[in-house]
């Protein structure tokens, strides 16, 4: 395991720099949406509150009790889509991959339970503008980060 | 008695305890250390008195760490918080034993600025990740072990204490504790470690829902298998680094974890 650490673009000067200051994270108290994806099997959450304002990603924050990686993808995600729209932040999604290049299985889970949140955030900020009382949007996920050792072989063949 | 009281000495434990791992000079850094330990018991206090009022605390924060170059630097922001933090505390029995502490060190840190032999160039943060004779690749490895786990000895001395405050079972009291103060020692190991490799950082705030347990034996069965997990971390960086003492070490670290499980399973 620890002889083939592979992080996001290698243990680049940005990725340490994003490990020890993570870009927005936090909470934002007056969020218009605030979304969680949960992974049931570890307990593994994030929560991801968007400010929006005429379909622009005014302000972001994140918050996780997940691992580096996580924490790394989200604070690059945040930083991406902040003050752009609704559309490119969904987009930004596909970027973020390619920006990532080719993930471990678990990094993979890392870098969706961050874009689940995102997506849940969204799901909460229309449901409040249809009326629906809802405090956050809970998405869980498919996949969990706990990844066999056969699931991890396969991704690196 | 408020949470803002209980948050600002949340950040000046915090900003003592970091402190002390970026300074290099082991005086200062064994004294601020001691200091440290005094402020997390004042926040226990506090705390206590908070849930006696009726009220809650929290474990939201504001602060950053800034990236400084010497002692002095680190000294004086110290010293900034030290002061801003005094005009919190209440008029009661607790809040002057406080302020007397807070004096105390207060005195301790002036004094340290007097002498011009107490500065130092301070490599905590210049994230340059040099340890003799470790290769790129493990350091790498022991970089992402630090971040991981300091976060987690972190995140698991606030968790056990929010339990122990609200606890009305004292084999459970017990236990907690003892986890508390296994981890504040993990968590000083670490934090040397990162300081010593330039890449010192505050982990990451807490969010209410990690630290909000609704389900005991739950969060205790999973705290098992986190346990677990970093137990084999601990054996893998051992076996996979080459500095020997190193490699004790966290030989040493794996085996203490093995009895926090036996101290977890106390609480099923």
């Amino acid at each position: 395991m620890f002889e083939d650490v592979k992080m996001p673009e290698g243990m680049s000067a940005e990725t340490l720099e994003h490990l020890m200051y993570p870009k927005n994270y936090g909470k934002l108290d007056d969020a218009d949406g605030t979304g969680v994806a949960l992974d049931e099997k570890t307990k593994e959450y994030v929560i991801f509150y968007a400010k929006l304002k005429d379909e622009i990603v005014k302000d972001v924050k994140f918050a996780t009790n997940g691992c580096q990686d996580t924490v790394v993808i989200g604070s690059m995600f945040t930083e991406m889509i902040k003050e752009n729209d609704v559309d490119y932040a969904q987009k930004a999604i596909q970027k973020m991959h390619d920006k990532l290049g080719k993930l471990s299985a678990q990094q993979q889970v890392c870098a969706d339970i961050v874009f689940t949140a995102f997506i849940a955030s969204l799901k909460n900020y229309e449901n409040k503008q249809d009326g629906t009382d809802e405090e956050l949007h809970l998405l869980k996920m498919k996949e969990s980060c706990e990844v066999s050792q056969e699931e991890e072989e396969e991704n690196d063949k | 008695m408020t949470n803002k009281i209980y948050q600002q000495k949340h950040e000046l434990w915090l900003n003592i305890l970091f402190a002390s791992f970026a300074i290099d000079d082991e005086r200062i850094k064994s004294h601020l250390y001691d200091f440290s330990q005094i402020a997390f018991r004042h926040m226990k206090w506090f705390g206590n008195k908070v849930l006696e009022s009726g009220k809650d605390y929290n474990y939201d924060r504001d602060m950053v760490l800034l990236k400084q170059e010497s002692n002095f630097a680190i000294l004086k922001v110290l010293k900034e918080k030290i002061e801003a933090t005094q005009v919190f505390y209440p008029d009661t029995t607790l809040g002057e034993r406080v302020k007397t502490d807070d004096t105390y060190l207060l005195q301790y840190v002036a004094e340290l600025l007097a002498n011009p032999v107490n500065n130092a160039e301070v490599t905590a943060f210049n994230m340059e990740r040099k340890w003799e004779d470790l290769d790129q690749s493990q350091i790498d490895a022991l970089t992402l072990f630090l971040f991981e786990e300091s976060y987690k000895e972190y995140e698991l001395i606030l968790v056990y204490a929010y339990m122990q405050a609200r606890t009305k079972n004292m084999l459970h009291f017990n236990v907690f504790e003892d986890l508390v103060d296994e981890s504040h020692f993990h968590l000083k190991s670490f934090g040397n470690m990162m300081a010593k490799l330039g890449i010192l950082a505050l982990p990451r705030e807490l969010h209410r829902m990690t630290y909000v347990v609704k389900d005991l034996d739950k969060f205790v069965k999973d705290g098992i298998a986190e346990e677990e997990a970093a137990k084999e971390m601990c054996k893998e960086l051992s076996d996979s680094i080459k500095d020997e003492k190193l490699s004790k070490f966290f030989d040493f670290i794996n085996y203490q974890e093995s009895y926090h499980i036996k101290l977890m399973e106390k609480l099923l």
